[in-house]
């Protein structure tokens, strides 16, 4: 085909093959470009944001992803019953799913994202490696997938300790451990198996040597079907949980022009290899003498997308569906200097002071902040009911300044703003995170969050005025509250505290 | 009306007279105290301001203000004699319930009845939400009753494990 007939190509409505945030954020995209919507749903998800904001709205099954999201064919069928002519899928679930993309493009349907066989030869970490490693791009020492638990064992004392075990199939830390010694690798390799399996479906595990103190620096490429490749350089991506990323930010503190070069090339380069189209990233771990090693590629849009698109003032999305359109790309140039400096915050429904275990139930109060520099992704709302089916990450806080530090001031001021009641929420995590030296100081690596970093040694104690303010506020409101209850229900009729008698005859009338 | 309010861990006597004036711990307050919202309320306090979210929970009150929130209860004179009768407000001592925070699939249990705990110690895995989530012993003490198995899938609020 030559480029001026895939120039021909028209989308007209882009079916959304996700759900949350980031549907919500490529339905915006599409209103910008004037193409309409088609949002899929699950049981859980008949109030989700994403299904009130989109044109058209299609149930797809039960809770479960793997009985909705998840299931290829009922997306499809979505997609022919409202004359989608593209679909979107976002970042998880059928994103990265070489099989999805072969069925849509077979549907005559166009898929927005990369050609099969990048993603298939991307998503082999074996595979991957081989193509990156022929165009010169460095890789971390490591095994292949589908090994017995005896030649993992071997192999590890081949590359040393410490090593990581990580899903085939994998992605946002799913599947993934830290193994320090051979007598912790056994249980690993079951418990990594046993993750790996129930999220992707399949338990085929690898290994790879750690690199102590990394850094986790990504590239954002960018690649159309006139021949061009680009980077949009770097996200730092280092503040990390269990391997689930919860702060990125670009540029990288730890990044100069020199390596920002370099390793933007290697990205390019390993792009290059797969005869990749879309937009595109590739992860390197960095370690502390700027030797950086190729991780893996993902292909797809990433969560952490918005810090690229505040320094570059690209729209991702947009280049992504003008990409699949079969026109140039709007930018023609990697960068080589970011314009100022962004910052995000994962805003996820876990309690930082219990684990970070996951919290369900009804978001009751939600002010979102505002202001000169701040950008919030959610798919939540005051009223919205966090289930416990889909991961718990409830909105974005993007933050953007004309240097780190007044990104940093901007980020701590609009997380003071965030009000969020109802569920527990890791708002304070990151407060304390933005008052620590070490991150103010941009010296981050990947096991800063669970190896140094405390919940207590951030956290300054409310002052004395300021704790007797809540305490009369929290008297008033109590005081109001049980002088309605009276006259509600009238006085001392009962044995017991009028407002108890009131909440107990809702929970029976529910 | 009477009231002892107690807030992150401190206490306040504070008393609001029928024309609304108040005092904390007996000394008078001017307070500016207006309903934004359903729970949304702004307080000024000599010319300080603030804005307050204000909820009641089944375990208390939650108070969020200048980006930090604070828990703890209010109590009228009823509720605290109540209180007294049962011998304080909380204690370190007496039974812990550990409920299913979510639902969930117990992956492990990782104690078992008669087993003595520390602090801190993961007692039980639960996966949710697509992860695996360690359940940890709010004190120590022994397990008194292990009420879920490994495999099992449980609601929201289950009792899981007690510890005594």
């Amino acid at each position: 085909m030559s480029s001026s007939e895939q120039s021909q190509t028209s989308i007209k409505k882009i079916l959304i093959a996700n759900r949350g945030e980031i549907a919500v954020r490529i339905i915006r995209a599409c209103r910008d470009l004037g193409i309409k919507t088609v949002a899929v749903y699950s049981d859980a998800d008949r109030a989700s944001l994403h299904v009130r904001y989109a044109d058209e709205a299609v149930h797809i099954g039960p809770p479960p992803p793997r009985e909705s999201y998840l299931v290829g064919e009922k997306i499809l069928e979505a997609a022919r019953k409202t004359g989608a002519d593209a679909i979107h899928p976002g970042y998880g679930f059928l994103s990265e799913r070489e099989w999805f993309a072969q069925a849509v493009a077979d549907e005559g349907i166009i898929f927005i994202g990369p050609p099969p066989s990048a993603i298939a030869t991307m998503g082999d970490k074996q595979s991957a490696r081989e193509a990156v490693k022929k165009y010169g791009v460095p890789v971390v020492p490591g095994t292949e997938p589908g090994m017995r638990d005896d030649e993992i064992l071997a192999a590890a004392a081949q590359i040393g300790f410490p090593v990581m075990v990580k899903a085939s199939a994998g992605g946002g830390g799913k599947g993934m451990r830290a193994v320090y010694s051979a007598e912790e690798l056994p249980e690993a390799l079951a418990m990594a198996r046993r993750e790996a399996e129930g999220a992707f479906g399949d338990g085929t595990v690898y290994l790879e040597k750690m690199i102590v103190g990394a850094r986790h620096i990504e590239f954002q490429v960018l690649a159309d079907m006139h021949g061009n490749t680009i980077h949009l350089g770097e996200r730092e991506c280092s503040i990390q949980r269990r391997h689930q990323k919860l702060v990125e930010e670009s540029p990288s503190p730890f990044m100069d022009s020199d390596l920002r070069r370099r390793m933007g090339e290697a990205a390019v380069l390993a792009a290059q290899s797969v005869g990749y189209i879309n937009a595109g990233t590739i992860e390197y771990l960095v370690d502390k003498d700027k030797n950086f090693y190729f991780m893996e590629m993902n292909t797809r849009l990433q969560v952490e997308h918005p810090v690229t698109e505040l320094v570059t003032g690209i729209d991702l999305v947009k280049e992504q569906v003008r990409i699949a359109r079969g026109r140039r790309m709007g930018p023609t140039e990697s960068l080589t200097e970011p314009k100022g400096w962004a910052m995000e915050c994962r805003i996820n429904a876990e309690d930082p002071y219990n684990n970070f275990l996951p919290s369900v139930g009804q978001i009751s109060t939600l002010i979102m902040p505002t202001g000169p520099g701040v950008r919030v992704d959610s798919g939540v709302y005051a009223g919205y009911a966090i289930t416990p089916y889909y991961d718990s990450m409830i909105a974005k806080l993007i933050c953007w300044g004309d240097d780190r530090p007044e990104a940093i001031l901007r980020m701590r001021s609009a997380l003071e703003e965030f009000t969020i009641m109802g569920v527990k929420h890791n708002v304070p995590f990151h407060q304390n995170l933005l008052n620590s030296f070490t991150f103010i100081a941009g010296r981050l690596d990947t096991k800063f969050v669970e190896e140094r970093f405390s919940m207590t040694t951030y956290e300054t104690a409310p002052e004395d005025a300021d704790l007797e303010t809540a305490a009369i506020a929290a008297t008033l409101y109590a005081h109001r509250q049980r002088q309605l209850a009276g006259q509600v229900v009238g006085r001392n009729e009962r044995d017991t505290s009028n407002w108890k008698w009131l909440s107990r005859w809702e929970r029976v009338h529910k | 009306m009477k009231y002892v309010t107690v807030l992150n861990g401190k206490t306040y006597e504070i008393e609001i007279a029928k024309d609304g004036s108040l005092t904390v711990n007996g000394e008078p307050r001017t307070v500016d105290f207006l309903t934004l919202g359903p729970s949304l309320y702004s307080v000024i306090r000599d010319n300080a301001s603030y804005e307050v979210v204000i909820e009641e929970r089944e375990e208390g009150y939650e108070v969020l203000m200048r980006g930090k929130l604070f828990t703890g209860d209010v109590l009228d004179e009823r509720a605290q004699l109540l209180a007294s009768r049962r011998g304080g407000l909380s204690a370190d001592s007496g039974e812990i319930s550990i409920k299913s925070p979510m639902p969930g699939l117990v992956v492990a249990v990782q104690v078992s009845e008669g087993q003595e705990v520390q602090a801190g110690q993961t007692i039980l895995i639960l996966e949710s939400m697509k992860m695996q989530n360690e359940l940890k012993a709010p004190r120590a003490g022994t397990v008194q009753r292990i009420s879920a198995s490994a495999g099992q899938t449980v609601e929201q609020g289950k009792l899981l494990i007690t510890i005594v």
